[in-house]
């Protein structure tokens, strides 16, 4: 009974997930998606969620990482609640259970995994990230030159201009007054 | 007496001929000039911001969550383009994509995807060989023309253009351009700043823009 409830409340969770536009790997995955789901320590992390309703407040616990409790509240994003946290810079490396609740009482985990040094970071975050520097080559200078169309259209519309004059001398030289 | 047989009269000949004659020098001098791409005026300028706060007009809409963009759409310059993701260079400068595809542009992967709080980086070519390719007119670009950026879940991020930029290659202003954000931002990049047989393009046209709002994804 207790599965076939665990179970509806999954497909309900899906097919509300399904209606809200959520992501489209959201559905049928976690209900709680982390980004990045593997950090460095020191490292900020977004929560997402679209499993508790548009309107729901949503509390998070990152507790089991070192950093307490926080809010993910409706987001521009239909039916995603976003929330945030830091991954405490002394964290050990492991898998740390990461909890959302809806205000209905419905509990959802992910796992966090912190690594000892940064792997590529999705989130929103400065970071030990790298930018880019320098110029970008985006381009080699072949708009720059004649366009041979044109070009070609030019020669044809002159060629036509030529031959209409030179058939009305041709009519004027043979009397027919212009 | 005029006869009647003549199909056309002096005049429509000789109107036909003038506006051949027209079309034909228009055409010859727009098909031989060299035309470069157009460049941002000055009054498309950055205009500095305290680095504290924003202005109180600016309308800046929340951060989005994490979702990969896979297209990129302007519509004022008629831009609408996939975009792949870009790496870097060994160099450590933004790779690009493929020349040979004109109408494809980038996002650099390893960074703030376009929506999320930070600086998010689209690059596309100017022009290859053949000729424009999907950035062209990039530099034609007005402060508050919209920026729309899909995201692969559907939905659509909404960018307001702040600046249009040149920089020249030597000593491009890395912070300016890549460095990190306190709001959701995006960063439009291709080629500018004149050219010379001898570098090509001489820097590059920056577009800035911050994140405005976003319109919920039509499920496919």
């Amino acid at each position: 009974m207790r599965t076939a409830r665990l179970l509806t409340g999954t497909a309900l969770a899906v097919a509300a997930a399904g209606l809200c536009g959520a992501p489209a790997y959201g559905a049928g995955a976690e209900p709680v998606e982390l980004y990045p789901a593997t950090v460095a320590p020191g490292a900020e992390v977004t929560v997402n969620t679209a499993a508790c309703g548009a309107d729901d407040a949503v509390s998070g616990d990152a507790g089991a990482v070192g950093a307490g409790r926080f809010t993910l509240v409706p987001s521009a994003h239909e039916g995603d609640a976003v929330g945030r946290f830091e991954v405490p810079p002394s964290a050990q490396p492991g898998t740390y259970e990461i909890v959302a609740r809806c205000s209905s009482g419905r509990r959802m985990t992910s796992d966090l995994v912190v690594t000892l040094t940064s792997t590529q970071e999705a989130g929103p975050r400065v970071g030990p990230r790298v930018e880019p520097r320098g110029s970008v080559k985006t381009g080699v200078g072949g708009a720059l030159g004649p366009d041979p169309v044109q070009t070609a259209a030019g020669v044809a519309a002159l060629a036509v201009a030529a031959a209409g004059g030179t058939w009305l001398l041709h009519r004027r030289a043979r009397g027919d007054g212009i | 007496m005029r006869p009647f047989s003549r199909p056309f009269s002096n005049v429509s000949i000789a109107a036909a001929t003038l506006v051949a004659l027209l079309c034909g020098a228009w055409l010859l001098h727009r098909g031989t000039e060299t035309h470069a791409p157009p460049q941002p005026s000055a009054a498309q300028a950055r205009t500095d911001r305290p680095a504290t706060g924003r202005p109180a007009t600016d309308r800046s809409a929340a951060a989005l969550p994490y979702v990969p963009p896979d297209r990129v759409r302007i519509p004022s310059i008629r831009v609408d383009a996939p975009l792949m993701g870009l790496g870097l260079t060994p160099r450590g400068g933004l790779d690009v994509p493929p020349a040979a595809r004109k109408n494809l542009a980038g996002w650099y992967e390893a960074g703030t995807a376009p929506g999320g709080t930070g600086t998010a980086i689209v690059a596309g070519h100017v022009d290859n060989a053949e000729g424009p390719a999907v950035f062209y007119r990039l530099g034609a670009l007005k402060k508050g023309s919209t920026v729309e950026i899909g995201r692969r879940d559907g939905s659509t991020a909404l960018f307001s253009v702040d600046a249009v930029e040149v920089y020249d290659s030597r000593g491009f202003p890395d912070e300016k351009v890549y460095g990190a954000a306190g709001r959701p931002e995006l960063r439009v990049i291709t080629c500018g700043g004149g050219w010379s047989a001898v570098t090509g393009y001489r820097g590059n046209v920056v577009v800035f823009a911050h994140l405005t709002g976003s319109r919920p994804g039509t499920r496919r």
